[in-house]
């Protein structure tokens, strides 16, 4: 009697606790989104760590609000190291085992475009946050989203900083990255279809190089009236340094093709020849934020101590963008995600709705911030006080 | 166009960066020739050095000491070095252990790993630099910065500091008989157990100094030593496996040609021509430029 009474009192138990637990538990299972970032070099793990601060702050505000359909959000974080295989493992991880609804952080484009073809297949939408290449876009692939300036964009806006400086020479300097080379056909191409008046030298080099004297002799010999730098992380502050060293900089002025110079650290790294320096921006402290974005400025200064920079308000952006898709697709399926995400209008950092349309070559899916460029005027300037010389695209 | 300037000042840039390479090379090459093992993690006692150099530079001594802090980083990472090596590289003597090849890779990449890591956790993914005060100095044609040329000058100091070692000094003495026969000094009385931990402890403090020297260089974060790593390998291999007049000479080839490439053939293949010339060495001398034939008993 004993040995069958009881198991029935303790069936009785269990269906009582689980039974009635046992739905919401699994209505509580997290929602995962897929983060793949630089953070170890080759990559730069600075841009790297910069977008995961602000995505996971993203993931604090919706859990904050009650997460997502109803259930929390958590960041699946992978570190692709600027490395296209590192990208491709990544998403496979993130997808397959970590059940991803999407994917973003991208910060190399390189990685991003190989991360899309394994995407195209996979069928869960990739959403790049800091990678410029046109490739990412123009394939016309449905599961390619992206919040970023692109490669035309960037080179229209440097081109009519060029006009505006009368800059006739100008020697790009650009890494073997899908970045450095895109941006370095693009230049050309626009140069030629504009007719404009503007004699290039382009020099590439191995992203993995650390002595770059011999392309900066090269550059000397040339005596431009510009240089545009296109390394990225080390590679990009290895150009300040040895241009300095050459007498290449201050004498000549020099265009850093992100906004890396944004970022903290640079004044540390380049206290004697950060000054005079031009760079590419996105995103001008003047300019007015949404109610997202004001508890990201707010909520991020609180933590860091500093105020955010593009990548960490982008890196919140498409989090925040990739849950309202979610909540408006009312469901995690990929293939209502990328419906959500065609078809829906989203609340970001700036004060503009964000919307995906299937535009032409590299606009496809595409929402670009405007592309600025800023001038630093005095040592340890602060970038917010950065002197505003091209806003392009706004 | 060829241009004769060019060509001068790619030469010097070449020269002076090949020394660099050389004494990141010196490292690798007198582990293997003393203790009979490829260290992989040479890379990270480069790194080791380097951070060591930026908190002495920043946090204790500033830019104009860079000198004593380049000295005092070194001793740091031969102690780092001289402790690890009985817990890590001696059972491979010690243990029965048969592949000892394999033994010795196994352990040297594991540290690789655990000291990137660990770099990493530490300080973050940060680039950081000690700065420097050392202005840019004229090398004939070329304008070089002070830092990279005190890096060079220093770096032919140490290597000629070593010579002194290895031949006017009794450890010198005993190094070079390791070298030759293991089992040839441990009859004449020497503890070659204690002698590999010097060994190693002064192979990897040779990287940790080449590591500070170029601290404001090449900049400080935790993977900068992959390239210390690849091309020391590439210069031990040019040179010849054990070979320290082999080290020197391959380094300021490797420089040499690295730098020529890059600007009179095409500057994206930089480090392809370094492969190029390890190829063309290999082929018309397998053993390397000064490297000897094995005989095994």
């Amino acid at each position: 009697m004993r040995s069958t009474r009881h198991p029935a009192w303790i069936g009785a138990l269990a269906l009582a606790a689980f039974g009635t637990a046992g739905a919401p538990a699994h209505a509580q299972e997290p929602i995962t989104i897929g983060l793949i970032v630089p953070l170890s070099p080759p990559g730069d793990p600075t841009g790297g760590q910069l977008i995961r601060r602000g995505a996971e702050l993203a993931v604090e505000y919706y859990n904050q609000k009650g997460g997502v359909l109803g259930r929390p959000l958590q960041l699946s974080v992978q570190d692709s190291q600027g490395r296209p295989e590192g990208g491709v493992a990544a998403y496979r991880r993130v997808v397959g085992e970590d059940k991803a609804i999407a994917v973003t952080g991208f910060f190399h484009s390189s990685v991003n475009i190989a991360v899309n073809e394994l995407a195209k297949n996979m069928g869960v939408p990739t959403m790049s946050t800091q990678a410029s290449a046109a490739e990412i876009t123009s394939k016309r692939y449905p599961v390619a989203f992206r919040t970023h300036a692109i490669d035309p964009l960037r080179v229209a806006a440097w081109l009519d900083f060029m006009a505006q400086k009368g800059f006739k020479r100008v020697s790009i300097v650009a890494e073997t990255s899908d970045f450095g080379i895109g941006l370095t056909e693009e230049t050309q191409k626009q140069v030629k279809d504009k007719k404009l008046a503007i004699e290039l030298q382009t020099i590439s080099f191995d992203r993995s190089s650390t002595d770059l004297t011999p392309q900066l002799l090269q550059v000397k010999a040339y005596k431009p009236d510009l240089v545009v730098n296109i390394g990225v992380g080390q590679p990009m502050d290895l150009i300040i340094d040895q241009a300095t060293t050459l007498g290449i900089l201050p004498t000549t002025p020099m265009l850093v093709s992100y906004d890396a110079p944004a970022r903290p650290q640079f004044w540390q790294l380049h206290p004697n020849n950060g000054n005079g320096i031009y760079f590419i921006a996105y995103y001008s402290p003047k300019e007015k934020l949404s109610e997202l974005g004001e508890w990201l400025a707010k909520t991020y200064q609180a933590k860091y101590n500093e105020a955010p920079v593009y990548g960490s308000l982008n890196g919140f952006g498409d989090i925040a963008i990739i849950a309202q898709a979610a909540t408006q697709a009312k469901s995690t399926d990929p293939k209502a995600m990328v419906a959500a995400l065609e078809g829906g209008s989203f609340e970001s950092w700036p004060d503009a709705k964000v919307t995906f349309p299937k535009a032409d070559g590299p606009y496809w899916h595409n929402w670009a911030p405007p592309v600025l460029i800023l001038h630093f005027t005095k040592p340890n300037q602060d970038w917010k006080e950065a002197e505003v010389v091209i806003e392009y695209g706004k | 166009m060829f241009s004769a300037e060019l060509f001068t000042q790619s030469l010097i840039a070449g020269i002076v960066i090949g020394i660099i390479y050389a004494l990141m090379a010196l490292g690798i090459t007198f582990i293997y020739s003393i203790v009979k093992m490829i260290n992989w993690a040479m890379g990270e006692f480069y790194m080791l050095g380097s951070f060591v150099q930026y908190f002495l530079v920043v946090g204790l001594l500033g830019p104009d000491l860079w000198w004593v802090a380049a000295l005092l980083s070194a001793a740091a990472v031969f102690l780092v070095g001289w402790l690890i090596e009985p817990v890590l590289i001696k059972p491979m003597f010690t243990g029965g252990i048969e592949r000892r090849d394999d033994y010795a890779t196994v352990v040297t990449i594991a540290l690789l790993l655990l000291m990137r890591n660990l770099a990493t956790a530490l300080n973050g993914p940060y680039q950081r630099s000690p700065g420097t005060n050392l202005g840019t100095v004229m090398l004939g044609p070329l304008p070089e910065s002070g830092a990279r040329l005190a890096a060079a000058l220093c770096a032919l100091a140490a290597m000629v500091l070593f010579w002194v070692l290895l031949k006017k000094t009794w450890l010198g003495l005993a190094l070079r008989a390791s070298s030759q026969s293991r089992v040839g000094v441990q009859i004449a009385g020497v503890d070659i157990l204690r002698l590999d931990q010097v060994a190693f402890g002064i192979g990897v403090g040779l990287a940790g100094v080449a590591g500070a020297l170029l601290a404001p260089v090449f900049l400080v974060f935790p993977t900068n030593g992959v390239v210390t790593t690849t091309k020391g390998f590439e210069i031990i291999v040019i040179g010849g496996l054990g070979s320290i007049p082999g080290a020197v000479v391959a380094g300021i080839l490797l420089g040499v040609a690295e730098s020529l490439g890059a600007a009179f053939i095409s500057s994206p293949y930089q480090n392809a021509y370094g492969f190029v010339l390890l190829l063309a060495v290999l082929l018309i001398k397998p053993s390397g430029l000064f490297g000897e034939r094995m005989r095994h008993a």
